[in-house]
């Protein structure tokens, strides 16, 4: 271990019992009563529940760190052991440093109590000594900018008074290692303005800053190392652009799995007149012809999230159950917003079935969720197959927003005007 | 133990601010304000002077002043352990969020109620010039009396608090046992009521019998302590509070998972 490391987790992994989670309290009396009985304690394997698994992470000193993942996936816990709350199942934390943990703003705020008189026991609380509050105590009341409310009890002040409160006294003690949960969002835009220059100040002073974060904004401007927690494995750890890469990507995999997961299934082919619509609004017709299956591939096999540069390729398997006049698939693609982005219609082969694919070689599409509707019909009106938004992809493009990322260069001039 | 202590002493402004936030809280706001303290003695001892002084006819002299020199110290000590029994239990939001010594919470009870003890002593005092009782040279040993019944409350709030986080039914297990456990103590009674095949084994097995009457030797007999029984105590006390800081250390990792 070098000394430039402010925390270090070695093999953390960190298990909760079940009944812990679920707040089913032992008491003297069960205990008795199975101590009575001879029983032994009910030891299953399933009530243990692993919130972190074999974690491994550094933060150098003087560095701000970046910890994203989804809800659940492990992060307060992380934050939790390593503010010493909670103590590993297994493996070693260490903190080199006096550490402030600001996981919730406002700890053991009294109601009854004014805004100074709750500075003080907040003050303590997180670490800093009764003449440091005092010493810091005019300028905790104006970063708040409570002003006169700062006599009254706290229980009237608004909710947005409160972390105002809170937050001034979190960010006036001065740590040299500093944990962040999320708490930067906290009051008006004036007011996060604010704490982000006093975070920014942080870092110039030389603090380390580890910091638990959904905005990804924030994590790539402000960070300069990241980590990515999933199911309380880390994934990716390194720089923030390549973890933000990561997670992005990971994140819209699945949103578009969850955006696909049902599938109204076509009915029985056999008898396909008689068949009911399988949902109506998402998928209708006569289903004497069907779209039996549908595959979004990329340059390597099924893929679901692209870059606006990627080629894309769609494979359609088509069916036909009775007579069929000159059918055609119409394909159209939409954002998840409902906006029609781009349709193109294909005339299908007189067979019992075919596959049809569509190549698209540079996706050209911007940053977003996009639905795929299918329409199996003729052009005497019959309409055989119709499914809308039953697959999808995504697009993860960085650095542009909009719905259309076309081939572009930027130069300058040699001279302009 | 002395780990436990030290962090104590670490976090004592902590200590400090929590108990006179406790003691600010229980009158803020209250007409009666800070005159709260003195209406819960005063009212038992009304209510006990009543019951054993007139109706049952107790035969000891100046029986009201009595029963509240024995009344306050035990009011400290059951006050102490009820409250704290749920103390770790109920800070749910401190626990979880923060770190910080867990054992502040409990020392904060008892260091709450012993400030309200010694801020009720003016009122006995008072009570017994009235009665023409005032202290006299003996008070000299009242502060090692005080020491001693600081370091088996803590002990005893320190145990029950720690154990309270697993077992939620053991703060209405003490509640009940703090009211047997009244009634075996001589605070309505002298020890020498006590049938004598019993009164040795009535001393020895209970620690708050012998720091009751040493107050009682104090104020109302003006006669010096019982040196041995209080010695005894004492050494207890510190063992006691020794495995309390043990136990209270080897729970204290669970404390932040089950509140």
């Amino acid at each position: 271990m070098s000394t430039s490391d402010a925390i270090v987790l070695t093999g953390v992994s960190k298990s909760f019992r079940k009944s812990t989670i679920r707040r089913e309290h032992t008491t003297l009396k069960s205990e008795l009563v199975r101590w009575l009985k001879r029983q032994k304690r009910p030891e299953m394997p399933s009530a243990i529940i692993p919130a972190l698994r074999d974690v491994s992470l550094s933060v150098t000193r003087g560095k701000t760190f970046g910890l994203v993942g989804r809800n659940g996936s492990g992060k307060s816990t992380l934050l939790k052991l390593v503010t010493g709350i909670y103590s590993p199942t297994r493996g070693k934390v260490e903190v080199h440093g006096r550490i402030s943990a600001l996981l919730e703003l406002g700890a053991g705020f009294h109601p009854d109590f004014s805004g100074r008189e709750n500075i003080f026991v907040n003050g303590i609380i997180l670490g800093m000594s009764r003449r440091e509050i005092r010493t810091r105590m005019d300028e905790i009341i104006e970063f708040s900018e409570l002003a006169d409310f700062i006599d009254e009890p706290v229980r009237t002040y608004s909710s947005g008074m409160y972390a105002r409160l809170a937050f001034a006294v979190a960010t006036h003690v001065d740590p040299e290692i500093l944990l962040i949960d999320e708490i930067l969002s906290v009051g008006d835009e004036h007011f996060g303005r604010k704490s982000a220059a006093k975070m920014e100040e942080f870092r110039k002073a030389g603090k380390t800053i580890l910091l638990v974060t959904h905005d990804l904004i924030t994590l790539q401007r402000r960070c300069d190392q990241a980590a990515w927690l999933d199911a309380g494995v880390l994934k990716v750890s390194g720089s923030p652009v390549g973890v933000v890469a990561a997670y992005r990507k990971a994140v819209a995999e699945s949103e578009v799995l969850a955006m696909e997961q049902h599938v109204p299934r076509a009915p029985d082919p056999v008898q396909p007149r008689s068949g009911p619509p399988a949902e109506p609004g998402r998928r209708w017709g006569s289903f004497e012809a069907e779209v039996s299956g549908v595959e979004i591939h990329g340059r390597d096999g099924p893929q679901h999230v692209f870059s606006a540069d990627a080629p894309f390729r769609l494979l359609a398997r088509y069916r036909r159950y009775g007579v069929v006049e000159a059918p055609y698939l119409e394909l159209s693609l939409r954002t998840d917003g409902g906006t029609l982005v781009w349709s193109s219609t294909a005339p299908l082969p007189d067979a019992e079935g075919a596959t049809l694919a569509l190549e698209i070689p540079r996706l050209g599409l911007g940053d977003g969720n996009y639905l795929v509707d299918l329409s199996l019909a003729n052009a005497a009106g019959a309409v055989y197959d119709v499914q809308r938004g039953l697959y999808g992809f995504a697009v993860r493009a960085q650095n542009s927003s909009g719905l259309l990322a076309p081939v572009h260069r930027w130069s300058i001039e040699p001279k302009a005007g | 133990m002395i780990r436990n202590l030290r962090e104590l002493w670490q976090y004592r402004a902590l200590l400090w601010n929590l108990t006179q936030r406790e003691l600010k809280a229980r009158y803020r706001g209250s007409a009666l304000g800070f005159l709260w303290t003195f209406v819960n003695p005063l009212l038992l001892m009304a209510v006990y002077g009543l019951v054993f002084g007139i109706i049952q006819r107790s035969n000891i002299s100046h029986y009201t002043y009595f029963i509240f020199v024995g009344l306050l110290p035990w009011l400290w000590f059951s006050t102490s352990v009820g409250i704290g029994a749920s103390t770790i239990s109920d800070r749910r939001d401190l626990l979880t969020k923060v770190r910080f010594p867990a054992q502040v919470l409990p020392a904060t009870v008892v260091g709450t109620n012993l400030i309200n003890y010694l801020l009720s002593l003016p009122l006995m005092v008072g009570l017994g010039g009235l009665v023409g009782i005032w202290p006299d040279y003996h008070a000299l040993a009242f502060p090692v009396v005080l020491l001693v019944q600081l370091v088996f409350t803590l002990g005893v709030t320190f145990v029950v608090s720690a154990l309270n986080v697993r077992f939620r039914d053991l703060q209405h297990i003490v509640t009940n046992v703090l009211t047997l456990w009244f009634f075996v103590t001589p605070v309505l009674y002298i020890p020498n009521a006590v049938p004598e095949p019993f009164r040795r084994l009535y001393l020895i097995a209970n620690p708050m019998a012998v720091i009751i009457t040493s107050y009682q030797g104090i104020f109302y007999e003006h006669r010096w302590p019982h040196p041995r029984g209080l010695a005894i105590v004492a050494l207890g006390s510190v063992v006691l509070l020794a495995v309390a800081a043990q136990v209270f250390e080897r729970r204290r990792e669970e404390f932040a998972e089950l509140v």
